[in-house]
């Protein structure tokens, strides 16, 4: 008798999990939607928030919710937003394809050999301390107000990072792959392409995620600076005016594309690059 | 049909302060043409050195390894050696079947053959069903099967295998011994195998190649009575050749323990 109540306390345990797990399969939904349904509640108690200042403050200083979405529609029917978002986009990818052209090599010679270590640590160290929007006027000044100056700006700000990222993530290289690669007789292409470039890329792929946050920022000061097209160019052209209801626009409008390129096309290259790795959410609650 | 010809073979690693470790110290020996050879000694011994050596990835300061291999012409330039390491050192960002093809790439292996080699040994492991999936999704056991099955795929003259099971449970290891065995042979595969446990060697080594410590050289090279196939854990004979084995390596190790203060 004692035995069968010891299986079933056993039975009774396994039971009860059984019973746990069952019942978060049965409704993912609930998660899902507890989850989304926080996040919207978020951005409506901005909006709420938001609401509630314009009613206390006068309109030029807090403009009607209502009022800067109508602006947002205008901006975004009209094309106008698509042209300005075009040009700021721009110089962003062409500053970051340059800083990373220079970084991936250096960000790998300094991973492999001690001298460039030595040799380029201090410079790079030394640009990421400088902060982003001090490029922006250096640049200005020496390239004046063109194209070039919004590129160079965007590179050099950002081409620390994206070297360090490199640098350290070649130091950390698994070398028992290396040594693996030699015993199967790797072709020298197949050992970068095949075992070293994958390692890097995560360290690349994060390196990129904060290089763009900080290579909008950039972009957006140096067009403010006295550019005549661009996002930052039409946040001055709102200050200037007085215009808060104008500067909030853009400003939203820019966070929203800002935002699905973040998540949507940053996130979605993150995942394909990380299929291989089982997901650990097990203990998150 | 192969074997490794070891001929004095010395080789010292520089120690932190300046002076030389005598690893090896005029190892020879021959590995058995057709057949497991099994490398068994303490840790620390130079065992997997010996195998660097073998294998290329690590350069003797005196003495030579030599693949031998009857094979004619511009073959007999390269012996195929294939590698098993102690953890499956696999790429984990590509697929089961992807790694075997790294490996096939790497000793240039028609593009043609690969398909049936693939299906072949990875059929031989167990694994056929696993060949789309990544490495990080399979147990360690599964994992190091790959590993052999990576090794396997490049139909080398000798597999060189490194404590290839050390690093498994008990049970895995068990499992993955006896896989091994009959996949050698049916493959009529020679494999040169480094350990450390004493049991291993009597249960694979067809020739038993008996390491003092470091600096190393050959105390004794036992030839194993029971052929492969016919080697029961539980049979009381092959207890009996197993305690002989034992007892030479402990005496090494109380060598040890007199000779140093």
């Amino acid at each position: 008798m004692a035995e069968q109540e010891k299986v079933s306390a056993v039975r009774g345990k396994a039971g009860s999990g059984a019973a746990v797990r069952s019942r978060a399969k049965a409704n993912p939904w609930r998660e899902i939607v507890w989850d989304v349904g926080l996040r919207i509640a978020s951005i409506f108690t901005l909006l709420f928030v938001w609401w509630f200042l314009s009613l206390v403050f006068p309109p030029t200083l807090i403009p009607k919710p209502w009022e800067t979405f109508v602006e947002v529609f205008n901006i975004v029917t009209t094309g106008a937003f698509f042209a300005e978002m075009g040009s700021t986009l721009r110089r962003v990818l062409v500053g970051f394809v340059f800083a990373m052209v220079v970084s991936i090599p250096l960000g790998i010679l300094m991973g492999t050999l001690r001298s460039f270590e030595s040799f380029f640590e201090p410079p790079v160290i030394l640009g990421l301390t400088m902060p982003g929007l001090v490029w922006a006027v250096l640049m200005i000044m020496f390239f004046g107000l063109t194209e070039t100056s919004a590129y160079a700006a965007v590179a050099v700000t950002i081409f620390p990072m994206l070297a360090i990222s490199i640098w350290q993530g070649t130091k950390s290289i698994d070398k028992d792959l290396i040594d693996m690669s030699k015993a199967f007789h790797a072709s020298p292409w197949s050992k970068v392409v095949d075992v070293i470039l994958p390692q890097l890329i995560s360290h690349i792929l994060a390196a990129i995620r904060y290089g763009l946050g900080l290579a909008w920022k950039v972009v957006v000061v140096v067009e403010m600076f006295g550019f005549s097209n661009g996002v930052g160019y039409q946040v001055v052209r709102g200050f200037n005016v007085f215009s808060m209801k104008v500067v909030l626009a853009w400003t939203i409008t820019f966070l929203v594309v800002m935002i699905i390129i973040e998540f949507g096309m940053i996130g979605w290259l993150e995942r394909v690059v990380t299929r291989w790795r089982p997901r650990v959410e097990a203990w998150r609650r | 049909m192969a074997y490794v010809h070891v001929e004095q073979a010395v080789k010292s690693f520089p120690r932190e302060d300046g002076t030389d470790m005598l690893v090896l110290d005029g190892v020879s020996f021959d590995t058995k043409e057709n057949g497991n050879t099994c490398l068994l000694g303490p840790s620390g011994c130079g065992k997997s050195t010996l195998l660097n050596a073998i294998s290329g990835l690590e350069r003797l300061d005196q003495g030579r390894v030599e693949v031998v291999s009857n094979h004619s012409g511009f073959a007999a330039l390269s012996a195929q050696l294939g590698y098993v390491f102690q953890d499956p050192r696999l790429l984990n960002w590509k697929r089961v079947e992807e790694n075997l093809v790294f490996a096939l790439k790497g000793m240039q292996v028609p593009q043609l053959q690969w398909e049936e080699r693939i299906h072949k040994y990875l059929g031989l492991v167990g694994l056929l069903e696993f060949r789309k999936q990544y490495p990080l999704y399979l147990s360690g056991g599964m994992r190091q099967r790959v590993g052999l099955a990576r090794a396997l795929v490049i139909e080398p003259d000798i597999l060189l295998m490194d404590e290839p099971f050390s690093k498994l449970d008990q049970l895995t290891a068990r499992k993955l011994r006896e896989d091994t065995l009959e996949i050698c042979a049916r493959l009529k595969q020679s494999a040169l195998l480094v350990t450390h446990d004493v049991e291993e060697a009597a249960y694979m080594g067809d020739r038993i190649v008996i390491f003092s410590a470091r600096p190393a050289h050959i105390v004794e090279v036992v030839e194993n009575p029971f052929p492969p196939l016919a080697r029961d854990l539980d049979d009381v004979r092959f207890i009996q050749f197993k305690k002989q084995l034992l007892q030479t390596v402990l005496n090494l190790v109380k060598e040890i323990e007199e000779v140093s203060p």
